[in-house]
Order: C-alpha cells, then structure tokens, then sequence
C-alpha cells in the first residue's frame, strides 16, 4: 500500500491561531539586546535596585556564554535576535476583570476561549499579551486561604521577602546561555503561593499570547507550594504566523516542599516560526510529588527538558512528554530526573511523532547521586515516523553513582504497521480516518492525563494533520 | 597531559620506524603524524570523552617505545602465564604469539597455506603481499579519525594481516596471544582481516600481562572487511594488569548478505577504551556485537560503540553486559544510526549492568538516529544489583556467599556467551572470567 508517498500532502495551513490583532503598545524598546534595553525594561517596572543588578549581571553572563552547539539547529538565531523586539509593553496596567482589558486585547483571547474557561473550570486564570501580564484574577474562595495567583511582577511588589528568597535559586542565572538572557529581560509569567496543606481542585491557567511581529517573549515564573499542598498549573501558548522568526524563552522555577503534590501542564502550539527554548525545573522535597505533562506541537524549534530534583526522601518525579513534528519542525525534548535522596522515584515517558521533514529528539537524563539509595527510576520513549524524510533521535544519559539503585530505559521507533492499517480499513475505516486512530492509540497514555479540554484540542489537531494523509 | 608530543613518540621515532619500509607507507606514517599533532588531544568536553578524562588518566609523556630485540620463537623461553592461555588453545588454523609489540611466532594450518589463505605479521605481509596492505591499511582506521588513530596510523611497530580468499571457510578459530611485560612503555600494533566473498572466519585476540610498576599504554587498531556472503566473527579478550591503559579502535565493514560478529571482553586493566563502529554498508548485511566486562578495584571501563545502517535491509544488534564490583566504573555509549534510504533495518542495542557494591559507578548513553522510517529500532538499558532471591536460593542449597555470588554473575555474563556460535570460544572466555572471579573473591 503506498502510504508513504501521500502523506506528504498535509495542510499544515490550517494553524487556527494564526490572526493577528491590531493594537498599538504603549510602549516598545528599540530592537536587540543592550544594557539599555535592561534598563528600561527596570524602570518600566519600578523595580527595586537588587533587581536592576540582578539583570544587569545576567546580561553580562549572557554574552559571556557561547551558543549551545548541541540541541536544534541555532545557526540563524544570532541574526533573528538582532531583528527582535525584547520589550513591548501593550497596556498601561494589569486588570483584575475581563471588562476592563481593552477591547483589542480582549478579543484575542475570546478567540481563544479563555474567559469561557475561566468561568467553567478554572480556579484562577492569567493571561500575558507581548510582554506583560494583562489580566490576572483568582477566585475569591482561593484567595481567603491564603493562595497567591499573581503576575510576577506583581509578586515581586507585593511579597518582596517569599519572592527574593525563591527567586534564581531553583534555575540560576548561569544555568545556561537562555536562562542568563531569560534573567537578563524577563518580563510577565506567573508567581504562585499555595500555603501548607491547601489543595486547589481545579487548575490555575497561564495563557502567553505574542501577537507582534519580531517579538520576544520572555516569562518568568516561580511556584511555590508549601507543606502537604496541592496544586495543578496549565499553560498555553499561541502566536500569529509571521514571515520573520520569533523568539521565546522562558524561565519556570518550581518548588515543591514536603508531602506537597504539584502539576505543572504546557501545550505549546507556538506557530512554525517560533524560536521555543525553555528551562523548567523543580525541587522535590521528602514525599514531595511533581509531574510535567509537556505536550509540543508548535513552534519552529523547541527545545526544552522540564527536569525533577528529588531532594527529599521518597520524593517523586514525574514527565509524562509528548512532542508532535511536522513539516520543517525540530522538537529536540525529553526530561531530567535527577536523585539525590533515597527511596526516590522517578519516570519519564515520551512519545513523539515525526512526519514530512519534522525532526523528534528525545534529550534527557537519569543521574542517581551516592546515598540515593533505593532510587528508582523508569523511562520509556517511542517514536512513530510516518514519512521516509521524517527523523527521530534518542539521546538519553543514565549516570549511576550509587549501587543500590534500579533503573531502565527503553526506547523503540517505529512506523505506522501496515497490518494495523490493513486491519482497520478492512473494517471499512477510511484509510485517514484509520490513521489518525493509530496515533491516537500511540499518544493515548499521555492524551488521557491533560484536562479534557486540550485532549479534545489535541485529539482534533491529530484528526486535521492525518486528514488527506492517506491516498 | 599538557605536551602530546613527547621526547619517545615523536617524528624521529616515526622515521626510524619507516627505515626500509615502501614509499607510499613512509608517506602514510608522515601523514598520519600530522594528522596527530594538528588533533588536539580529546577532552571530557567532548562528548565522546564525557566520562573518560584523559588528562587524569593517561600521561603519553612519561612513555616510551619498547626498543628491545624481538623475543625467540622458542615457546620454553616465553614466560608460563603466555604458554598457559596457548596450552589451552590447541584447536586452532593457526597461531601468532605477540610479545612486547612484536609478532615472534606465527603458524597456519599447511591446507590452508595451500588455498591462499594468509596469516602473518605485517612485516612479513609488507614483503609478500605487499599491494594487499597498500589496497586496505589504513582505509577503515584512517588517521583522520581521531587522535588515537593517527597516533597509531604513524607509530605501530607491528601487526597482523588475515586474508581469507573467496569460498574458504576455516572451521577452527585463528588464535592470537598477546604477552606485554615492560612497564611505561606504548605498544601500537594494528589487525587488518580481509574476508573475501562467501568465505567464513573466526579470529580470537587476547592479551595478557601481569601487574605493572608504572603506567603502560597498548594501542590497537583493527580493520575488519567482511566482503559478500562471508561470515566473520572477531573476538578481543582483554587481561591486562593493573596500571594498563588499553586503548582499542575497532571498524567493521559488512558488504551485501555478510554476517560480522563482534565480542569483546574486559577483564582487566586500569583504564580501558574501546571504540567499536560497525558499519553496514551492502544490503542484506548483518552484525551482532556482544561485550561483557567485569570490574574491580578502581577498574575504569569505556565503550564507546556505533553501528552505522547505511543500505536497506540491514540488521544489528547488540548485547553488552557488565558487573562492577569495588570502586570499579563503566561508561557505556553505544549509538545506532539509520542513516536516509536504509529502509528495513532491524536494529537493536541493549546495555546492562549489575553494581555490586557502594563504591561502583555506570554511565550508560543509548542512542539513536533515525532518518529512515520503515524501520525497527530499540534499545534499553538498565542498572541494577545482585538478583537477591537466586543468591539466597544458592545459598540455602549450601554453597557460601562468595560461590553463590560467582555463580549469579556468572549467570548474567552468560547470556552474552549463549550468543556466540563458536564452542571454543566460549571455553576460553568462561574460562577467563572464573579466573577473574576466583582472584577477585
């Protein structure tokens, strides 16, 4: 059956965030990256001076590091990152209610459906336009226990002391060259507090909109959940499809305290030409629980390796990563699980599907440190190919340090089996319908752990991209 | 290691070694010395190197080249643990004795003499067969591989040349035996086994030492060429004593329909490397690569393997097993790479270790690339102890701790043994881990 020479013609055109609004910033710094343009950014925060200098420094380690030459294809970022925006300001000041946000902004993320979310199931919901923050609310049920939703910047005017003793120190500034820029400019993002033995049944959600051309985006978020917790975080990203390439990079500091369970959700469905690389990291304390559902679909290159530190006995780590690479795409991703206490846990499953000319890499890494006796820790990645232009890499790093530690890995690539298509249309299932449902079938141990409402976005995403996939 | 050019390996010592030898080799060593010096020497920024930092590991400086005269070819002048492993290798199509870099002996079954089979030193080769050497040296290890291959491209002092004809098939492995005895000095020797269409080999390599005083360095490179149809099997058993640093590049080719195995066991040695590409380049071909190590002490083993799938219906995999004891540590790095059009690869890499006390330490790094998609590929890798519940069974049948321990990593290494076709072969390597176990407990 020649699956293969037909699925080329996908309509990869079909990216239904791709409109564009037109509103005017109130402000907007001159392009590239200066002590000046860090400076702005500063005073348009009202920043105090520690800050100032902390991105000040970040700046200069910045320059001082070279561009990562493992990972995607980094070649043309140099001159796409002279040609950005780092800064734009698209209001004057964050709004508490969905009324107050201007019109133009507001439209976009009705089109998104986000206030309809919020009003359904969610427990607090923020949203960033550009560079800032411009909606932000909790309910008040939340509130009156002592749970913080913020933006970050927000967090620092307001909790200056809880913000100062977190901030950088669970991804600090040198960590790596987009961590240190990340410092150098970060703008927008979440701050969380959920105070001990809180739990939120229902998720908080981040919403990162860039709406400009040539923008980058550059949110920092810091969580933290306290003693026997409980908390679920979801972020969404979106972009218009532009001519010229963008840029995010974010930076998600977590901490997870004893007996504390957090989950931290992405989809990223950033548009083709989205430059993504992402540090997130948590530290897990004793019976800690901490899970990342990292689902990539969008952007032009991501990478991106959502990492567990398991600083306390029995903690848990959890990355449940899903990575979808279309035409021209490069999703180089994975996990860290990293033990440092004993009886820790850990496991990492990845599945990731390649088509066209799209690259899946799977990145991560498995350390056991001495004394992390009784560790365990399980990965598991598969990688589907349904075109012979398609590519897949595994990269994992296990480095064991202590002997009474037990751990495996396996990966496996495979493309779609003729008998199971053979099989399905022998039921009379249309060759694409029956297509999608073997994806579905691989991606679905992963699909059925995100809210409903992004499985069903996921499952249709599935569906378009199979859709004519089939001759 | 600050100087990598030192007073002993040096461009004079690569023109004395060149005295008398042809024009295009004497070119090939002054290149392949170029090559060296403008390499750097590897650094754990490498990724290749990650695990293995040579600058705390090998000092090239403090070597020199053995200058002594060749020993006799009068096996009751060889020391006993050298006649031992011959002793117990009786079976064979022939023999070469290696002692102190030199080939000193070589035999070969007369009938096969007599159908063109060729086993020899590569001095001798270089006399005799010399436009075969000039056809394949060099051409699967060049020296523009790394450091350690043109180091060994510009300084090896002797080597063995195996050519099987086309349609000859040897029924018994060709042995050799390696013996190294001076301390702080760089041994480099080269193998290079051609395999003509539809013949079938199986060639068994060990070396051996005693403990010794100062570090020493072994450096080998190996060339294997397994033309269409053939069958060849390649098997290297390291013993070497302690401050040894055992430095081996291996390079398979695997033309259309052949079958290419690999073994390589490590014993010994306080730092050993291996570098092991198989690569598959006819259709239909075929490489199994095995490996098992055992490690104590401060024991520092580093596999660093390919396999490179470069035509369609292409098969390989492989099975490396390891159990580190003391303050032992192994890296493994093992990648498959399915390279644009090889369609129908099977492909498979499976590392596993056991770490059987607090001080040992692994760094496993399974990968793959994959730019075919009609493919089957997988590898898994795991870490992990003891399996406590046969070693309590062992016991309660009254066998005590230390025996009940041999026998279960015995158990695990054996898997690796099970997939070997060749009996003998088998013999001598169980015979070469029960001798490590014994020292060890």
């Amino acid at each position: 059956m020649p699956v293969n020479e037909t699925v080329g013609d996908l309509n990869l055109d079909e990216y239904k965030y791709d409109f564009i609004t037109t509103s005017e910033p109130v402000f907007r710094a001159q392009k590239g990256l200066s002590e000046e343009v860090v400076r702005q950014i500063s005073a348009h925060k009202d920043e105090p001076e520690w800050m100032l200098d902390f991105r000040l420094k970040a700046l200069k380690v910045y320059e001082s590091k070279p561009m990562p030459k493992w990972g995607g294809d980094l070649d043309g970022l140099e001159a796409v990152l002279d040609e950005i925006y780092f800064y734009v300001r698209p209001q004057d000041q964050m709004e508490r209610s969905w009324d107050d946000v201007p019109d133009e902004i507001k439209n976009t993320f009705e089109k998104l459906g986000i206030p309809e979310a919020e009003r359904k199931v969610l427990a607090g919901v923020g949203a960033q336009y550009e560079s800032e923050m411009v909606y932000h609310s909790l309910r008040e049920e939340w509130q009156k226990q002592g749970v913080i939703f913020d933006s970050i910047e927000d967090g620092l005017k307001n909790h200056p002391e809880l913000f100062r003793e977190h901030f950088g120190t669970i991804i600090p500034t040198g960590d790596n060259k987009f961590s240190a820029m990340n410092s150098a400019v970060w703008s927008g993002g979440s701050f969380v507090y959920v105070p001990k033995g809180v739990s939120l049944d229902t998720p908080l959600q981040a919403y990162f909109r860039v709406n400009q051309e040539r923008m980058g985006q550059f949110e920092r978020t810091l969580i933290i959940i306290d003693e026997g917790a409980q908390a679920h975080y979801i972020e969404g990203c979106t972009a218009p499809v532009y001519s010229t390439e963008s840029f995010h990079s974010g930076v998600i500091e977590i901490i997870v305290k004893d007996n504390a369970r957090f989950r931290y959700t992405t989809i990223q469905n950033w548009s083709n030409n989205m430059y993504n690389l992402v540090t997130q990291r948590a530290i897990v304390g004793a019976g800690g629980h901490m899970e990342w559902l990292d689902g990539n679909l969008g952007s032009k290159l991501t990478m991106k390796y959502p990492s567990c530190y398991l600083m306390g006995e029995g903690a848990h780590g959890e990355i449940l990563s899903i990575a979808y690479s279309g035409d021209g795409q490069h999703q180089d991703t994975g996990g860290k699980v990293v033990h440092v206490a004993p009886y820790t846990t850990s496991s990492i499953v990845s599945k990731s599907i390649s088509k066209g000319t799209g690259r899946s890499t799977y990145r991560g890494l498995c350390k056991v440190h001495e004394g992390a006796h009784h560790a365990r820790s399980n990965v598991e990645c598969d990688a589907l190919l349904i075109n012979d232009t398609s590519r897949t890499d595994t990269y994992p790093y296990i480095e064991i340090e202590e002997s009474d530690a037990s751990v495996g890995h396996e990966a496996s690539v495979s493309k779609i089996g003729e008998e199971q298509l053979f099989y399905l249309t022998s039921r009379g299932i249309r060759a694409d319908e029956a297509m999608a449902m073997i994806v579905r079938g691989f991606i679905e141990p992963i699909a059925k752990q995100l809210p409903l409402e992004y499985a069903v976005e996921l499952n249709r995403l599935i569906e378009m991209e199979m859709e004519g996939s089939v001759g | 290691m600050s100087d990598s050019t030192t007073d002993a390996l040096s461009a004079v010592a690569v023109d004395r070694l060149s005295l008398g030898e042809p024009q295009w080799l004497r070119e090939q060593r002054a290149h392949a010395w170029d090559v060296y010096e403008r390499t750097p020497m590897p650094t754990t920024r490498l990724e290749q190197w990650r695990y293995t930092d040579l600058a705390k590991t090998l000092d090239l400086s403090a070597l020199t080249l053995s200058e002594s005269q060749p020993a006799q070819d009068d096996p009751t002048t060889w020391p006993e643990r050298l006649r031992v492993a011959m002793d117990e290798d009786h079976a064979a199509s022939g023999h070469i004795v290696f002692i102190d870099g030199r080939v000193v002996h070589s035999d070969l079954d007369p009938s096969l003499v007599a159908k063109g089979v060729i086993l020899m030193s590569l001095h001798e080769a270089l006399d005799q067969h010399s436009h075969l050497l000039r056809e394949h040296l060099t051409t699967t290890v060049p020296a523009e591989d790394g450091k350690f291959e043109a180091l060994n491209a510009a300084l090896w002092a002797d080597g063995i040349f195996l050519y099987v004809p086309k349609g000859t098939q040897l029924d018994l492995p060709v042995r050799v035996t390696r013996w190294l005895s001076e301390s702080g000095t760089a041994y480099f020797s080269r193998v290079l086994i051609v395999a003509e269409s539809h013949s079938r080999i199986s060639y068994v390599d060990e070396v051996l030492s005693d403990d010794f005083s100062s570090q020493t360095f072994t450096s080998t490179a190996v060339e294997v060429v397994a033309r269409d149809g053939s069958q060849v099997q390649y098997v290297a058993v390291q013993r070497l004593g302690t401050n040894a640093f055992y430095q081996s590049v291996q390079r398979t080719l695997a033309h259309r329909d052949s079958k290419l195995d690999t073994l390589n066991v490590g014993l010994g040695a306080s730092v050993s490397r291996v570098d092991l590409n198989a690569k598959l380049i006819g259709p239909g071909a075929n490489s199994d690569m095995l490996g098992l190590y055992f490690g104590d002490a401060s024991q520092h083993f580093d596999f660093n393997t390919s396999q490179d799938h470069l035509e369609p219906n292409t098969g390989s995999d492989l099975l490396y097993k390891g159990a580190l004891d003391g303050d032992s540590r192994a890296v493994f790095r093992g990648i498959i790479r399915v390279h644009p059009g090889a369609q129908k690869t099977d492909a498979y890499q499976t590392c596993r270790t056991l770490l059987l006390s607090p001080g040992a330490r692994v760094d496993s790094l399974p990968n793959l690339e994959i730019e075919a998609d009609d493919v089957k590929c997988s590898h898994g890798a795991t870490v992990g102890q003891l399996d406590a519940e046969a070693k309590f069974y062992l016991m309660s049948r009254g066998l005590d701790r230390v025996q009940a321990e041999r026998l279960v990593v015995l158990g695990f290494l054996g898997e690796v043994m099970s997939r070997l076709p060749l009996g003998g072969v088998v013999d001598k390597v169980t015979r070469a881990i029960e001798e490590k176990l014994a020292q060890h407990g």
